[in-house]
């Protein structure tokens, strides 16, 4: 080869990254805008809605609250407690105890005066038996909680016996470590009772980092901002994901994952499509896409809904090992769901979902990762060769960062303009300096961990197949 | 900050394309600049208005309880009342306060009865909150009027009735049921009138709401229900067979039987359940007799149906579905022949061959 | 002077209680919540408990149970229910509760069920 070609090259490299980078950023600003458009509709919505009716309404649906537990033993009991006391009359908790080495349920056979009853499993999904069966409380003031207790096989496959059991029109499947605020339920099921020609299949709410924040019997009393950067950080990033990104997707109807920590399930349609995958480690995402896959081939008019109300409160990784780790299963998660339902990708019989959803989540989510890193080796490699244009290489580095910047501030407008949960003296500013540094402190372990999880993926198939039993987010 | 930088000796020289990105860096500098100080402000007003809307609200509480401890029996406002009214008369003009007065008065006018709601509204009279209710019902925005007709609702007003009703038909699906809850709340079921012309389907979240208003009054009597049975429209229908369940309208049994050939699935299986609600002993023998043509859900209700409503008659047709492959149903066969001939059922454990037969006739047993 | 402890979430309604209440000559402690209820009674053995059903956190059911079953007292209960509620006033009876009062009520209505529940000695 001479120069020449390898010019030609490098120049084709060139305008394919300049347009990559083109395209995410405009993207960013298509997905900002719709995301503003359907806030001021959601407000516009909501603010003249009483709740008060549903929730204590016998006609409204019922549904069932399905909790895995897996060494759960610390705060078990308190966790329970408060996912019994959901202001919705027509619901009840199964709390699956998936095998768990420790005595999460002695502990809860204690404090709720738990007594075992005879049942039987209708086993409409596959799963690993009962251990030691299934239990409900003698004392009539806990009548809506169920504990069973299973043979080990994952979140998932806990996740399905809760499916077996529930005898509800629709299931909430959550961490059982998450703290749900009061109204969740009664929010979250809106969206299904609202629709008149579409069938609702599901809807996801938002994920809120719970960490220095102070929880009292149960209940959140006070938000704080925490100290550790690592989790200021993933503040910010969820704030952008949940506020700008998903609720623009959820307008456009192509939602692909609602969080796995908190979501309520149309129960008929997880159950026609077989319930969770046992075999990914990306089970929350997966089963979005196969139920929508399902209502697509039957030609039937749905929607995935969300709701952008602070309802569900979870710990984040307060430490990079933790974290890197967690994202590293994501990216695993992501990769096996886009590559089972490869058939979607780019097929005009999906309509938005294989056109628009799926491309988007191949070459923005997916591909991302692996862009950059060939990015910057493109980039050393031009160092070498001395061809570095540093003009170009700086504005443009610097155009980027601004822009990243921006965009988390919008992203904190969002909050402040709507749910305003921070509201301290002293956050804002923090916030404002958390956009500026956010690009250094989470970004580049980000990128660490999606590698890690591309080369584990790849390469690494014990690791692939050996992660499956839970690992929750730890709490401390 | 281009001039610090190295490159800017020659900036003028450089190509088009770094002026423009340099440009546009600045004016995104900018723009964070300015974002990050108007934040500030914003923050600082937001934490202030939380505070004051507070204040506010024990203040408009401790007026409100005073205003109604200080009424006599005859209902007329005395000196101490109409001052407490001038003083809110002076705070409702403006939007926020406005908002916090209205929250305060309704949290109580849902909760008492008696004079005391009357004096609540009377309140919203005297106050002049009800002129700014009504005008929002002349809005062009769709939630404005919505939100209007929602607090004339609250508070009762029906005078409003001829502003209200004519908004039934409105485009948008919020405003209509906010109309629709206005009519029932006010004229009970005499306002289901509207469900005889309604050509809009009626959601799941309208049907709760409205069913909870009308349980909400003494009166319990209904009007006839069969043309909304009979209805086009089949969220209508299914809204019928709802109120045919909580008022147990026996009468209508024939209308119900006919609603089992239904087209919709969903309006065949909510028939078979109100007519196991109203002891339908005809639709079971009906039901049985076509049971093969059934869909499994009808077949499922079905069998709900005859748990309720078995006889000893029932005992052959129970009979040829005890191992039925379908769990729900062999759950309920086998419970319904324990029910009605105890001997037989105990005498299966030694028939069966499968382990899951025998461990579901053990578990039946158990319950 | 008698004390009587009012569990209720509703602001405005716990004020108005409170200064009816108040009026007749008892002594009133008020809690937003369940948890709070079950700290009040705990601290200061009232002679009667009133208490909103659906309550956040802990439930005015789970107030009837702990009073009746942890803490082992027949102090009286009157509970308040919303209409559509019924099936949540038998478990409360059955838990132990006293009288209920459905919502919307009058307050007068509660000072006489309050005042005959407090004269009257509870037959243990």
């Amino acid at each position: 080869m001479d120069t020449s070609t390898v010019k030609i090259i490098l120049q084709i490299l060139h305008y394919l990254f300049f347009g990559y980078a083109f395209l995410a950023i405009v993207s960013y600003i298509i997905l900002s805008i719709i995301s503003g458009k359907e806030t001021l509709e959601y407000l516009k919505k909501n603010s003249f809605v009483h709740y008060k009716d549903i929730l204590s309404s016998a006609m409204s649906p019922s549904i069932t609250i399905i909790a895995p537990a897996y060494n759960e033993s610390l705060n078990v009991v308190e966790n329970v407690r408060s996912l019994l006391s959901n202001h919705y009359v027509n619901y009840n908790v199964i709390i699956v105890n998936d095998g768990s080495k420790d005595d999460s349920l002695e502990k809860l056979i204690e404090a709720y005066d738990l007594e075992k009853i005879d049942y039987i499993v209708n086993e409409k999904i596959k799963t690993k038996p009962l251990r030691a069966g299934v239990f409900k409380s003698k004392n009539p003031a806990f009548e809506k909680l169920m504990v069973v207790d299973k043979e080990n096989g994952g979140k998932a496959d806990a996740l399905n016996m809760g499916l077996n059991i529930s005898k509800s029109k629709y299931v909430a499947c959550i961490d059982v470590d998450c703290l749900l605020l009061e109204d969740a339920l009664q929010k979250m099921i809106k969206p299904f009772l609202d629709e008149t020609n579409t069938r609702v299949i599901a809807a996801g709410g938002v994920i809120r980092i719970a960490n220095s924040c102070i929880i009292r019997g149960g209940k959140l009393i006070d938000v704080n901002l925490p100290k550790n950067l690592l989790v200021q950080s993933q503040i910010l990033e969820y704030l952008r994901a949940f506020l700008l990104g998903r609720m623009a997707w959820s307008r456009l109807n192509g939602l692909l994952v609602i969080s796995g920590a908190f979501g309520i399930f149309d129960k008929e349609i997880a159950i026609a499509v077989g319930g969770y995958d046992t075999n990914t480690v990306g089970e929350d995402m997966e089963i979005i896409v196969r139920m929508r896959r399902y209502m697509e081939e039957k030609n039937e008019k749905y929607r995935v809904s969300y709701i952008p109300d602070p309802l569900c409160w979870t710990e984040a990784p307060d430490s990079y090992k933790i974290f890197i780790s967690q994202r590293n299963r994501w990216t695993r998660g992501t990769i096996e769901t886009l590559k089972k339902h490869r058939k979607i990708g780019f097929n005009p019989k999906y309509g938005s979902f294989g056109m628009l959803s799926y491309p988007y989540w191949l070459i923005f989510e997916r591909l991302a990762p692996i862009i950059e890193v060939i990015g910057l080796i493109y980039f050393a490699i031009l160092i070498v060769l001395q061809e570095v244009k540093w003009e170009y290489a700086l504005a443009f580095l610097v155009l980027s960062y601004m822009f990243s910047v921006l965009f988390s501030i919008i992203a904190i407008y969002s909050e402040e303009l709507t749910f305003h949960q921070y509201k301290k003296k002293g956050t804002g500013i923090k916030l404002v300096l958390l956009s500026a540094l956010e690009p250094f402190l989470l970004h580049p372990f980000i990128l660490y961990a999606a590698i890690r999880g591309n080369f584990d993926y790849f390469f690494n198939k014990k690791k692939k197949w050996g992660s499956m039993v839970r690992k929750g987010l730890v709490t401390v | 900050m281009i001039d610090n930088l190295p490159l800017s000796a020659n900036f003028n020289e450089s190509p088009l394309l770094i002026q423009v990105a340099w440009i546009a860096s600045c004016v995104l500098l900018s723009v964070i600049i300015l974002l990050s100080i108007y934040l500030k402000i914003m923050r600082f007003h937001l934490r202030k208005k939380d505070k004051d809307n507070a204040q506010f609200k024990n203040e408009y509480e401790a007026y409100l309880i005073e205003y109604l401890y200080s009424g006599d029996t005859t209902g007329k406002i005395n000196e101490l009342q109409d001052s407490i009214i001038q003083k809110l008369k002076a705070s409702v003009s403006i939007k926020s306060k406005r908002k916090i007065i209205i929250s305060v008065l309704y949290n109580l006018m849902n909760e008492v009865s008696g004079e005391m709601s009357v004096s609540i509204k009377q309140l919203y009279y005297n106050t002049g909150l009800i002129n700014y209710a009504l005008k929002r019902l002349e809005s062009k925005r769709w939630h404005i009027i919505a939100k209007g007709i929602g607090e004339l609702t609250r508070f009762k007003i029906d005078e409003a009735h001829h502003k209200v009703s004519k908004f039934v038909n409105h485009p948008r699906s919020e405003v209509r049921k906010e109309t629709q809850l206005y009519l029932v709340s006010l004229f009970r079921f005499e306002g289901l009138s509207f469900l005889n012309n309604l050509t809009t389907p009626l959601s799941e979240w309208a049907q709760i709401q409205l069913l909870e208003t009308l349980q909400k009054f003494d009166d319990q009597q209904i009007c006839d229900i069969r043309p909304w049975l009979k209805s086009t429209n089949d969220s209508v229908v299914l809204f019928a067979l709802k109120l045919a369940q909580i008022y147990n309208q026996f009468e209508v049994q024939d209308t119900l039987m006919e609603l089992l050939a239904h087209p919709k699935k969903q309006i065949r299986i909510s028939a078979i359940q109100v007519l196991t609600h109203l002891y339908g002993v005809e639709a079971k023998e009906l039901l049985k007799a076509n049971f093969n043509d059934l869909s499994l859900e009808e077949q499922i209700c079905f069998f709900g149906m005859l748990e309720k409503l078995v006889m000893p008659s029932d005992e052959p047709f129970v009979e040829k579905y005890l191992f039925h492959k379908n769990f729900e149903i062999q759950l309920l066969a086998l419970k319904i022949l324990k029910s009605i001939n105890i001997d037989k059922y105990m005498g299966l454990s030694e028939t069966t061959t499968t382990e899951k037969d025998s461990s579901m006739i053990k578990l039946v047993n158990t319950l | 002077m008698k004390k009587i402890v009012l569990a209720e979430d509703n602001t405005t309604l716990s004020l108005l209680l409170k200064f009816r209440l108040e009026k007749e000559g008892y002594e009133l402690f008020m809690a937003k919540d369940g948890k709070d209820a079950l700290d009040l009674i705990e601290t200061h053995e009232p002679d009667l408990i009133i208490t909103d059903i659906m309550m956040p956190f802990i439930s005015g059911l789970e107030v009837i149970s702990h009073v009746r079953i942890k803490l082992d007292m027949d102090t009286p209960i009157i509970v308040f229910s919303a209409a559509g509620q019924e099936e949540m006033v038998l478990k409360a009876f059955n838990l132990g509760a006293n009288d209920f009062m459905g919502k919307p009520f009058s307050p007068n209505e509660l000072v006489i069920r309050v005042k005959r529940l407090l004269t009257v000695i509870p037959i243990s």
